[in-house]
């Protein structure tokens, strides 16, 4: 029961998967720098990676906006965010996963009766503006560095290219650690207050009741980058604007920053020991800023090349996703409620503990069915290196086959 | 990685090498008219042997290249622009590997008269396919160079031109010696000879908008 449960925020975390990687390697795979196999493989990793060693921060802040503290109402929420979001994938525009999440718990919040912390919102609100805009200034910003750097370094073109194939590989592997980061919370963040459990100890290190469940929502993730996409890639890597080379680099780390700061605990604990105000954790629209990005260098290169048509569909898909997000999670709540039976949340009464009102999911099955998992991904990981190490060997080998033929024939 | 690496050195190292090929080519090129002209054979015979040597070298190194750009990934952006423009500039040393063998095949009777001429006629078609080497080299260094470098070539592509005209215009008028067959013979050669500088233009062409592109 708790496993399916568990399934629409699996289908949220395939939704940013399929939608999201695109704005991590869109633009290399779309600029053909890196093959997408590649671009899957290190993305599936980095972002596992960084939902269950960074995730918790944004997830707070979620938490803040409104705790949904009934299993059947977290449920419903990511079922809402997930099929407003496949549904606006499913017509190629790059939709913000965080947004719809967004949209969902205020649907929520409106049903059960609790009011929306302002405060929070504002705040979320506010960072899914800076964040476009701070991913414009850093991107315009390191594209001047890499273009003066390329310029007077005199670096031959074929050398340069290289560099830029290992620092797309690198900045990639940042970016879909930064993404799993900072938008775990919109997969398993509703899940967080229903969920409460025991800690895995895998000895090397163990997993907190948190962390197991970034953890689901990072396989989910990967399982949506390695299936769907790749259509999203090919949208993404040359409709907005034409990209060079140094451009799709500039873009993937600028994104990544941006994606980095707005979720690093100790980042904001650092700025407030130097007496500056603590970023805000929140999880931002990857697809907002890459926008912001492209918009950045594009200005820069002179505005004309830019493809406003395709900004305005994407203009009109921020707008869209919340509120047609918030309209399905308020009518789901009131079909789970009214219809099935299914218990969806509790107006939270201040004073009363939040502990006593959660109907939520306790004790180690779900701990355990974790280890099992983790133990399965470990053997097929080594497995799909060990037939990809093969399959590139046998290709290497048909090539220089092909290769000594051709040649003998010339001769 | 250290593959990926060795396999960025060798292409730069083949891209060189085919800009020598071209390069000693011309040079090659302005020899073997030079010894055609004082009826040295033998010295132009050995030439024609290297200026074979030469382009097979080129087609080879040519294959290579798109080959190897194809098969690791290299300049997925630049890779099309990059192979026409090797193509453009074989082309070069085709025209001056079939000009020889113009030479050697029809003999051309070439007027003692007009040697100084036809020699600074190939020695100015040879000079715009000279100049266009450095720009291609830049192509690849300092983009923002190649514009200013590719100036030489249509400088030297149009005095050949004017020189070709100047040339068949004497042959045409001035010399009522010999009969038109000869004429027209000679004419051809010199049409052969004046192709160098039209391609070399050409591949200038290209290159002028690949360096654009590369800029912005």
């Amino acid at each position: 029961m708790i496993l399916f449960f568990l399934t629409s925020g699996l289908f949220l975390g395939w939704s940013l998967g399929a939608n999201d990687a695109s704005n991590i390697f869109g633009s290399a795979v779309g600029s053909k720098m890196i093959t997408f196999r590649r671009a899957a493989i290190i993305a599936s990793i980095a972002v596992i990676l960084g939902a269950v060693i960074q995730g918790a921060g944004t997830s707070d802040t979620l938490g803040n906006l409104g705790s949904v503290n009934a299993i059947g109402g977290s449920f419903t929420l990511a079922l809402a965010a997930a099929v407003t979001v496949y549904s606006m994938t499913k017509f190629s525009l790059p939709v913000s996963t965080t947004q719809a999440i967004v949209g969902a718990i205020i649907g929520w919040n409106l049903f059960t009766g609790n009011a929306t912390d302002t405060g929070t919102l504002s705040k979320i609100i506010v960072t899914w503006v800076s964040g476009p805009v701070l991913g414009a200034l850093f991107a315009v910003l390191l594209y001047m560095l890499i273009t003066k750097f390329k310029k007077r370094a005199r670096i031959h073109l074929i050398t340069f290219e290289s560099y830029l194939k290992i620092g797309l590989i690198i900045v990639g592997a940042f970016g879909a650690y930064s993404l799993g980061a900072n938008n775990i919370a919109n997969v398993m963040g509703v899940f967080v207050p229903a969920f409460n459990l025991q800690e895995l100890n895998l000895g090397l290190f163990s997993l907190s009741s948190n962390q197991q469940l970034f953890l689901i929502g990072g396989i989910a993730i990967s399982v949506g980058i390695i299936t769907y996409s790749k259509r999203v890639m090919d949208t993404i890597g040359g409709n907005i604007v034409e990209l060079t080379s140094e451009a799709a680099l500039v873009v993937v780390l600028a994104q990544s920053l941006v994606l980095f700061i707005f979720s690093s605990t100790a980042l904001s604990n650092l700025m407030v020991r130097i007496g500056l105000p603590p970023i805000p954790l929140v999880p931002v629209s990857s697809s907002q800023v890459i926008v912001g990005c492209v918009i950045g260098i594009g200005l820069y290169r002179g505005a004309r090349n830019i493809n406003y048509k395709i900004l305005g569909e994407i203009g009109i898909g921020w707008i869209a996703t919340p509120v047609v997000s918030g309209i399905t999670a308020f009518l789901s709540l009131f079909f789970m409620k009214n219809i099935f039976n299914i218990e969806v949340g509790h107006k939270i009464i201040e004073g009363v503990p939040e502990s006593a009102l959660m109907t939520g999911v306790t004790g180690n099955d779900m701990s355990e069915i974790v280890k099992y998992l983790l133990f399965g991904i470990l053997i097929a990981g080594i497995i799909l290196i060990i037939y990809y190490y093969l399959l590139e060997r046998k290709k290497t080998r048909e090539l220089k086959l092909s290769e000594e033929k051709f040649w003998k024939y010339l001769k | 990685m250290s593959v990926f690496k060795r396999t960025t050195k060798e292409l730069i190292l083949k891209i060189s090498d085919f800009f020598d090929n071209i390069e000693i080519g011309l040079l090659v090129f302005r020899e073997a008219v030079k010894s055609y002209l004082e009826e040295d054979m033998e010295s132009f015979k050995r030439h024609l042997e290297k200026i074979e040597t030469l382009e097979n070298n080129a087609d080879r190194l040519q294959r290579e290249i798109e080959n190897d750009m194809i098969t690791h990934s290299i300049l997925p952006q630049h890779r099309e622009d990059v192979s026409l423009l090797l193509n453009e500039m074989d082309e070069i040393i085709d025209t001056i590997k079939e000009s020889i063998r113009e030479f050697i095949v029809e003999m051309p009777d070439i007027p003692a008269s007009i040697n100084k001429e036809i020699l600074s006629l190939v020695n100015t078609s040879a000079c715009a396919g000279d100049e266009l080497i450095p720009a291609a080299r830049a192509y690849f260094t300092a983009p923002h160079t190649v514009r200013e470098k590719l100036l030489k070539v249509y400088y030297f592509e149009t005095e050949t031109d004017k020189l070709s005209f100047d040339i068949r215009k004497h042959i045409f008028q001035d010399m009522k010696d010999i009969d038109l067959a000869r004429k027209a013979h000679l004419r051809y050669i010199i049409n052969h000879i004046e192709r160098i500088s039209d391609f070399a233009q050409e591949a200038a062409d290209m290159l002028s908008r690949m360096a654009i592109k590369i800029i912005i």
